[in-house]
């Protein structure tokens, strides 16, 4: 179904999507027919991923092209804002001002780490090209929005259930530190389960889609590796950094300097994910 | 012990509060309210070192509330002072180190019942190292063997783990000590045991404790002073009575 080769890469025409959208087709009537009933949620699920991914290829397109920092900085704004709206809105608790927390903690752990590869790693020119940049912190950002949210949904649990343990602590002449410093450990454990997890069976298990989209556009697959490892290690730099970072925020935030714990901040999550 | 009264600030404090000397433990214009409930409002007392003071009252009263707001793990109007000095001038764990809580739940946090005796001796703040005899004398002295610092903590029972905490407290040499139902979960046999423990503490080394207590024998048998919480609605004020 290819329509040309450029470069290696194989260009995919409007009708190669209809196509791929009877795998969608397919996974609908197998809703229908063993009665899931998610048979809607794939449909606007589908319609919602070509939607958005066109929007993002046209605006991509156009940033590219300017090749400015003025026009980059939309679009980097958006992503941290949408990724601090998402590891917020999947924690069962939360409390006030955690997503200016995450905002901060994944725009900064996100831009250090991306502009640490693309300047000190790839040598990008100029340190801002819109190619390079968007990409690597979109990965930068996607994984540490999941490891904060996993991290923070740990940390909040832990001093919800626990407090009569943090306050024991407390009562007896700990620090808040001393009190908290296991379970915000433990929280940054957790943070960091899903990308050590990834690097144990990386190339074992699956090929990560970032080399998938390399080695299909035609590149050298060592070539490929290598840029993987660099995005591998990039993820798991950029994850644990915003994993403490956020911890160690939501810890100044629910321990007052008075060394108390102000449990009454930890509330269920309005979504009661 | 750790004394804090040779500071210049206690001194000064001392002229403040009129007199000559700084009460050990004090509470002026203390104001307490939890969920739009009033629990105490303007209480004053003033306490000196081997002093037992109560607080009775009915369940729900805000026995517990009151104490975890005189260690600061609450937030309340007024002000506290040790030896006359604020816990924000003394430091806060090193306050809660001179007035300990021993809550009515009892918390042993650590794999053995050793191991949570030693926890508290690890804080940044602590002077030194459990000691060891020590424990093992309070333990027996509440009916408790050597054996039981060899069990997993999750093994006692609340009636046990209530008297470990209550050594663990002990152990740090407080100034104060705050109980909160402190026999709640023992038998007649213990429960004389604890109380023979704090009147030997507070008569032979000078410690000052604040019981909560809904028993009111209990307040008449154990202490001297006594400050009674109202109902729901009621809440105490002016100064701690002598019983």
């Amino acid at each position: 179904m290819g329509t040309g080769l450029t470069e290696g890469a194989i260009h995919l025409s409007a009708a190669d999507l209809m196509v791929s959208a009877l795998l969608v087709v397919a996974a609908g009537i197998v809703s229908v027919l063993f009665n899931l009933g998610v048979e809607r949620q794939l449909a606007i699920a589908a319609c919602r991923t070509v939607i958005q991914l066109l929007l993002i290829g046209y605006v991509l397109r156009v940033v590219f092209e300017m090749r400015s920092v003025l026009a980059l900085a939309p679009v980097v704004l958006m992503m941290v804002g949408a990724a601090s709206l998402a590891a917020v809105g999947r924690l069962s608790r939360s409390f006030p001002g955690a997503t200016l927390q995450a905002f901060f903690t994944l725009t900064l752990c996100g831009i250090l780490t991306t502009l640490l590869v693309t300047g000190a790693i790839v040598h990008v020119k100029p340190w801002y090209e819109p190619r390079y940049l968007v990409p690597l912190l979109g990965m930068v950002l996607g994984n540490a929005l999941t490891g904060v949210s996993l991290c923070l949904d740990s940390l909040l649990e832990r001093l919800d259930r626990g407090r009569a343990e943090v306050e024991t602590d407390l009562a007896l002449g700990a620090t808040r530190w001393e009190a908290a410093r296991d379970h915000v450990r433990e929280g940054v454990r957790r943070g960091l389960i899903p990308i050590v997890n990834a690097m144990m069976v990386v190339g074992l298990v699956s090929l990560p889609g970032m080399m998938t989209g390399q080695v299909l556009a035609g590149e050298d697959p060592f070539e490929a590796v290598k840029y993987q490892i660099v995005v591998m290690f990039m993820i798991a730099g950029g994850t644990a950094m915003a994993c403490s970072l956020g911890a160690l925020l939501a810890y100044r935030r629910l321990f007052t300097p008075e060394h108390r714990l102000n449990s009454d901040l930890i509330r269920p999550a309005r979504t009661g994910a | 012990m750790e004394s804090f009264s040779k500071s210049r600030a206690a001194h000064e404090m001392a002229g403040s509060y009129g007199g000559g000397s700084v009460p050990l433990f004090s509470a002026r214009g203390l104001r307490l309210e939890i969920g739009g409930k009033k629990i105490v409002s303007d209480l004053d007392f003033s306490l000196e070192s081997g002093e037992l003071l109560a607080i009775v009252g009915p369940s729900g009263c805000g026995k517990t509330t009151l104490l975890r707001a005189l260690c600061g793990l609450i937030p309340a109007e007024g002000e506290v002072r040790l030896e006359g000095l604020s816990p924000a001038e003394i430091g806060w764990p090193r306050f809660r180190r001179s007035v300990t809580l021993v809550s009515q739940i009892p918390v042993l946090v650590g794999e053995t019942v050793l191991r949570s005796l030693e926890r508290a001796f690890r804080y940044r703040g602590a002077v030194n190292r459990l000691p060891l005899d020590r424990a093992i004398e309070l333990l027996g002295r509440l009916g408790l063997t050597e054996g039981c610092l060899a069990q997993p903590a999750q093994a006692l029972s609340v009636g046990e783990k209530q008297r470990v905490c209550l050594v663990r407290a002990l152990l740090l040499r407080p100034r104060v000590l705050l109980l909160d139902e402190p026999t709640s979960a023992l038998d007649e046999e213990s429960r004389n045991a604890v109380e023979a423990l704090v009147r030997f503490e507070a008569g032979q080394n000078g410690l000052l404790a604040v019981v909560a207590t809904h028993d009111r024998e209990q307040a008449q048998r154990l202490c001297t002073r006594t400050i009674e919480l109202g109902d729901r609605g009621a809440p105490a004020s002016g100064s701690a009575a002598r019983g």
